[in-house]
């Protein structure tokens, strides 16, 4: 298990992260959301100890990470940083050697990835020469090339195209297959959508929403209600008690209901308006599950 | 991917690594390859120089026609005493020595030495070669009338020479030396450079980020000095090689062993300023993150270095002077100046050992307080980090 445990981290008066916990198991994707500055970055700098925090720990396999476990972590931090001057291939050969492996593997891996995220024929153009979306696969293969542990990413999929994020998609389950833990964190909800098994909601320095993603979609369902009457004069719902209306449009309305609310008094009114064409208890997008999330001060939500 | 897992490199392995990048991307570098260059350049051709200059008063070659097997060897004695080196060359009569002087062959040529007319043949007037020649045939002729007369020549007294400061003479030592310190001084300020540029480049390229979280601030800093290190080291040796070589071959020096040993002293220098310099430079290099504002950061330990070689071409001129006595044990200007002072004769070995003492003692805290500041600035990407502010956020 990776755990984040109680992380907490204040530059002067700026209270950053305040009690953030979550944890990853060996062999699953953890996606990280949160708006920007909400503290993604400054968790896992804290995690990589490259920022110390004022309380809290992150542990693997139950030990606090110190140099060397950090050392079988594959980390790519937010702020992409390669030699410019060092060869593709070089730079990954001396990364993976600090990562501990020998020479001659070293080589070896820092081939193997540059091939396998499609630099095969830039492994000996200097870094700085690459476009940058190459500059980002060289990265990414930074983070990957000293077999790692563990991966933790910040951004990984920022500035990618289609296919290079199919490619990191694609080597990122393969590393969960193998049992690594995976931590990203991205702004494409859709991709953590697809890719994860658990999400982690940070807003405001806390995790206001953690867990598998069909997990919090089934604590959010039975909230959120889409009634279609086609008939229906505007503002049909808004006497109903406990009942508040998200969205209307043209009869396409979407209602939360209140813990308790009556949905067959619902039922009721609606067809009392003519015609009902749809009537159904909506899962929420992570979209909505983030904003929602984001949106709602001081309300923990915790799996 | 079949071979052994990875393992965890220790302290001294990690050290290695960062020495061994440094070492193959600076000497591939270009301009580290034309300064090298330029440097054994230039020195090649101060010598070659100084060769020319010198020429003119360096061998002459003066024939004697029927030499009877004293004159050469009182030439050659008197040329001695005066500092000169003179080939001689024996002619078989006046026609050859004629024909000699007007091909050049030889500078001048000497007939009828021992005899009654004695008479120097010249291509044009020179005064020494003239001086050394009648001193050279009066003297031969002397002790001809003296030995006829029977006086006793065995028994002539020799002069002992004392010189009062203790020390033969130190001028071509001195000489050495500030060649030495100038080649010294250059390769501090470039390779102490090179340590900043590095220090800086990954700062600005945060690819320090990706090297922090494998391992520590002061491995990285210890891998940097000293992967530099051993190539200015390495450069300085060759310089040094070359530089004494081309010295001997030349014929410029008189004493082999004191050169050698002015210029093992100038090498053994360079280790002690260069690790303190690297060390400054890359302490103060930490404190930005842009090459542009390297300068700024840079300034007061230059002014130090530059300091420090004033001094010492000052120190040249008067070894035993308080200036160059004091700055002689300053941490920072010991490096440029103590070579001097040892050179001419000046210091003494307790001295010279404190000198380096104070310097080792200089050196270990930079590196105490200089690492922590280094730690703290590294990860600080944003502008231009504070000494105070470092110490305080020592991977905060």
């Amino acid at each position: 298990m990776l755990e984040f445990d109680g992380l907490c981290k204040s530059y002067g008066a700026d209270r950053v992260l305040d009690g953030v916990s979550f944890t990853v198991a060996p062999g699953s994707m953890f996606g990280f959301c949160g708006a920007n500055g909400a503290g993604k970055t400054t968790t896992m700098r804290i995690a990589m100890g490259l920022a110390r925090a004022d309380a809290g720990e992150v542990r693997w396999r139950r030990r606090p990470l110190d140099q060397a476990l950090r050392r079988r972590i594959g980390y790519m931090p937010e702020e992409r940083g390669l030699y410019p001057r060092m060869r593709v291939a070089e730079q990954l050969t001396y990364l993976a050697r600090l990562h501990g492996l020998d020479a001659a593997p070293a080589a070896r891996a820092a081939d193997h990835w540059a091939e396998r995220l499609g630099l095969g024929e830039r492994r000996r153009d200097q870094v700085e020469k690459l476009s940058l979306g190459n500059q980002q696969r060289v990265q990414l293969a930074a983070a990957l090339v000293g077999r790692p542990e563990v991966l933790i990413l910040d951004e990984p999929f920022s500035g990618l195209d289609p296919v290079g994020v199919d490619a990191l998609a694609e080597a990122l389950l393969e590393q969960v297959r193998g049992g690594v833990p995976v931590v990203f964190s991205s702004h494409q909800l859709d991709l953590v959508e697809r890719l994860c098994d658990a999400v982690g909601i940070l807003a405001r320095g806390t995790m206001v929403a953690a867990g598998p993603v069909a997990e919090l979609r089934r604590r959010e369902a039975g909230r959120l209600l889409r009634v279609v009457v086609p008939d229906a004069p505007a503002g049909w719902a808004a006497g109903l008690p406990g009942v508040r209306v998200a969205s209307e449009r043209a009869g396409d309305t979407l209602l939360e209901l209140a813990a308790g609310a009556d949905d067959q008094a619902v039922l009721a009114a609606a067809l009392r308006t003519g015609r009902v064409t749809h009537f159904a208890w909506r899962e929420p997008t992570l979209v909505e599950l983030f904003r929602e999330a984001v949106a709602a001060p001081g309300r923990a939500v915790a799996a | 991917m079949t071979a052994s897992g990875p393992r965890d490199p220790g302290s001294a392995a990690l050290v290695r690594l960062v020495a061994a990048r440094e070492v193959s991307s600076r000497i591939r570098d270009k301009n580290f390859i034309v300064s090298s260059v330029v440097i054994v350049v230039l020195l090649l051709g101060l010598m070659a120089f100084q060769v020319v200059v010198s020429a003119g008063d360096g061998v002459s070659r003066l024939g004697i026609v029927a030499e009877d097997g004293r004159l050469g060897p009182a030439v050659e004695a008197q040329a001695g005493a005066v500092g000169l080196d003179v080939d001689v060359v024996e002619l078989p009569d006046e026609a050859a020595a004629r024909a000699a002087v007007e091909a050049e062959e030889v500078d001048g040529a000497l007939l009828d030495g021992a005899g009654p007319t004695p008479e120097l043949l010249l291509a044009g007037r020179d005064a020494t070669l003239e001086a050394l020649v009648s001193g050279a045939v009066s003297g031969v002729a002397v002790s001809d009338r003296l030995l006829a007369a029977g006086v006793e020549l065995q028994a002539l007294p020799e002069v002992a020479v004392t010189t009062l400061d203790g020390s033969a003479d130190d001028g071509q030592q001195v000489v050495v030396a500030i060649i030495g310190v100038v080649v010294l001084y250059g390769l501090l300020i470039l390779f102490a450079q090179f340590v900043a540029q590095g220090v800086v480049e990954e700062k600005a390229s945060r690819v320090v980020e990706l090297l922090l979280a494998t391992m520590r601030p002061w491995q990285l800093l210890a891998g940097k000095v000293l992967g530099l290190g051993l190539l200015g080291l390495g450069q300085i040796v060759v310089i040094g090689v070359v530089g004494v070589t081309a010295a001997l071959a030349l014929d410029l020096v008189d004493v082999p062993g004191e050169l050698v040993g002015t210029v093992a002293t100038v090498v053994a220098w360079f280790v002690l300023g260069y690790a303190f310099y690297a060390c400054v430079f890359a302490v103060a290099a930490s404190l930005v993150s842009r090459q542009e504002d390297l300068g700024s950061v840079l300034t007061p330990a230059s002014m130090l270095l530059v300091g420090g070689f004033v001094v010492a071409i000052q120190a040249a001129g008067d070894p035993g002077g308080t200036l160059a006595t004091v700055t002689s044990y300053v941490p920072g200007l010991s490096p440029l100046v103590m070579p001097v002072r040892q050179a001419a004769g000046e210091a003494a070995p307790w001295q010279v050992l404190l000198a380096v003492v104070l310097m080792l003692v200089a050196i270990a805290l930079i590196v105490r307080v200089g690492g922590r500041v280094y730690a703290g600035a590294l990860l600080r990407t944003s502008g231009r980090t504070r000494i105070r502010e470092a110490l305080r956020a020592e991977r905060g």
